[in-house]
């Protein structure tokens, strides 16, 4: 499903975000990218969505070279792709409802497709009884429940998650893992980045952990060893 | 297509509602920007009238002796009015410029005495000469140097107002400088304002750009509703600037005819006859401008 082949990403003048990293993650896979800050999790989150480019090696996504990805071609990746990010990356101005919609609308979504859609994903994430509210009106965890929900409005094959419970408490940091794992079971292929050591421990599933761009460990049922 | 295009539409009119504010401040200083470039308008448009109409007074009186024959004097009319130069000649015959005398100085016993002992009439034909412009008065004066109709001519008062023209012409020609590098000046900034008034609303967008870039949305699809909303906000514009504008040159009007003597400037004359062209050219200058500022700030957000 995805493929990393000796992937590095060095940002000028000469910083590493990651090095030779090659992985390979299979369909259904629910895998965790753990490290401490500034070992390169992030930058290998952003390398999966095309908001970076690797300086070497190779990507592929469901089979899509994606390692020179041209800039016209990155939208309809991206809408292959479900993305959750630590900040929620909200739309303010827009209500729950919109927020969910707009990933649809981009796509050129019929309208019919948008009422039967959006209404189902914020069943999932247990909102639809907030579909008209603005983000600042809800909390974080709520707010990262609309995210999830934006993300899974196109039915992506993966799902990444960059520090998803990174700005919330405990409770709703387990709520938004449970939904993960939920999504997961699904079928959909998960990739989350963190360093959230008890939600890791908790899940045991495939742990890939990072140190100074580099891979250090690759356990199918790990733990957070940091 | 007819999708895309209604979703850009309903999402430009969402912006403008749902950022009310920022929307009210970027129309403030548009028509802070149209009103400065319709100030400059009015202020050329007085000042062109101001030095018409002193240039328009300016005239040489051509004085024959009166014993010049009638067919001299129509030469000289015929040969003056085929000049470029020349912008009206009037003729003035002997009995008129005596009425006109006695009709001035009627209170004056003295002179009415005068006249009385002189017995005829001392006056001869006379010509009033206007030139297309002021500087053409020098040629006209040769001009009238022709040897057909020279030696007839009595005086030419032209002489006595020369320095005053020289001088009106050198003042009108500083203005006129001064008008011109004002206005380069004015457009220089409001072009500037109206840039960084663009850049600061979409600065304000920054985020959202980068998150409609990340969940999938093409470039143009972003930007659109943004164009789209610039396109709004300057149509608002303009007419707010419209509402401005008209009932300003009405109360002004009668205060600029101060300068040319208490006649009507015609300034509202002028904005209804080319109002279509002004407010139009200022609205397609004003979204060129908008739409340029917005895709140059919109770039650097766009690169998600």
């Amino acid at each position: 499903m995805i493929l990393f082949k000796n992937v590095s990403k060095i940002y000028p003048p000469n910083i590493v975000g990651i090095e030779s990293v090659s992985l390979n993650i299979k369909p259904g896979e629910f895998v965790s990218i753990v490290g401490q800050s500034g070992t390169g999790k992030s930058t290998l989150a952003k390398l999966l969505f095309a908001e970076e480019r690797p300086t070497r090696g190779k990507i592929e996504i469901g089979g899509w070279d994606i390692t020179n990805i041209k800039n016209h071609e990155v939208p309809m990746l991206r809408r292959q792709i479900g993305v959750v990010f630590q900040d929620y990356k909200l739309l303010q101005r827009k209500t729950v409802y919109e927020n969910v919609a707009f990933a649809l609308q981009v796509a050129g979504a019929p309208p019919h497709r948008i009422r039967e859609v959006v209404p189902l994903v914020l069943n999932i994430v247990n909102l639809h009884d907030k579909h008209g509210r603005y983000p600042n009106q809800l909390s974080g965890g709520e707010q990262q429940r609309v995210a999830i929900a934006r993300s899974l409005v196109h039915q992506p094959k993966v799902l990444v998650a960059d520090e998803p419970t990174g700005n919330l408490d405990t409770l709703n940091a387990r709520e938004i893992m449970d939904l993960l794992a939920k999504i997961n079971e699904f079928g959909t292929t998960v990739v989350l980045v963190t360093h959230d050591r008890d939600m890791v421990n908790r899940l045991r599933r495939r742990v890939i952990t990072l140190e100074d761009g580099k891979i250090s460990s690759d356990v199918e049922e790990g733990r957070y060893k940091l | 297509m007819f999708i895309s295009t209604y979703r850009v539409t309903k999402f430009a009119f969402q912006n403008f509602w749902r950022n009310f504010w920022l929307s009210v401040i970027t129309i403030t200083m548009l028509v802070m920007t149209l009103l400065t470039v319709n100030i400059l308008i009015i202020l050329n448009f007085v000042t062109n009238q101001a030095i018409q109409t002193i240039e328009d007074r300016v005239e040489i009186s051509v004085y024959f002796h009166g014993s010049a024959p009638q067919t001299t004097i129509d030469n000289a009319v015929d040969y003056l009015r085929s000049l470029s130069q020349v912008k009206d000649v009037q003729t003035v015959s002997a009995q008129e410029s005596l009425d006109r005398f006695i009709l001035i100085h009627k209170q004056d016993e003295a002179i009415v005495a005068s006249l009385e002992e002189i017995g005829g009439n001392p006056f001869g034909p006379s010509l009033i000469v206007k030139a297309q412009n002021v500087s053409d008065f020098d040629f006209i004066l040769k001009a009238l140097e022709n040897p057909k109709f020279s030696d007839s001519i009595r005086q030419k008062d032209f002489s006595n107002y020369s320095d005053v023209v020289t001088r009106i012409k050198n003042t009108t020609d500083r203005v006129r400088t001064f008008g011109v590098a004002l206005s380069v000046i004015f457009l220089l900034i409001a072009i500037l304002i109206v840039f960084n008034t663009v850049r600061m609303s979409i600065f304000i967008h920054r985020e959202e750009i980068g998150i409609m870039k990340l969940v999938g949305a093409s470039d143009r699809f972003v930007r659109a509703p943004f164009f789209l909303e610039m396109i709004l906000l300057s149509l608002i514009s303009i007419f707010v600037i419209l509402l401005i504008v008209y009932p300003l040159i009405a109360i002004f009007e009668p205060k600029f005819g101060f300068f040319i003597g208490g006649e009507s400037i015609g300034l509202v004359n002028y904005f209804e006859q080319n109002g279509l062209m002004i407010f139009g050219l200022e609205f397609v200058g004003l979204v060129l401008l908008t739409l340029f500022s917005t895709g140059l700030a919109m770039r650097k957000y766009l690169k998600v």
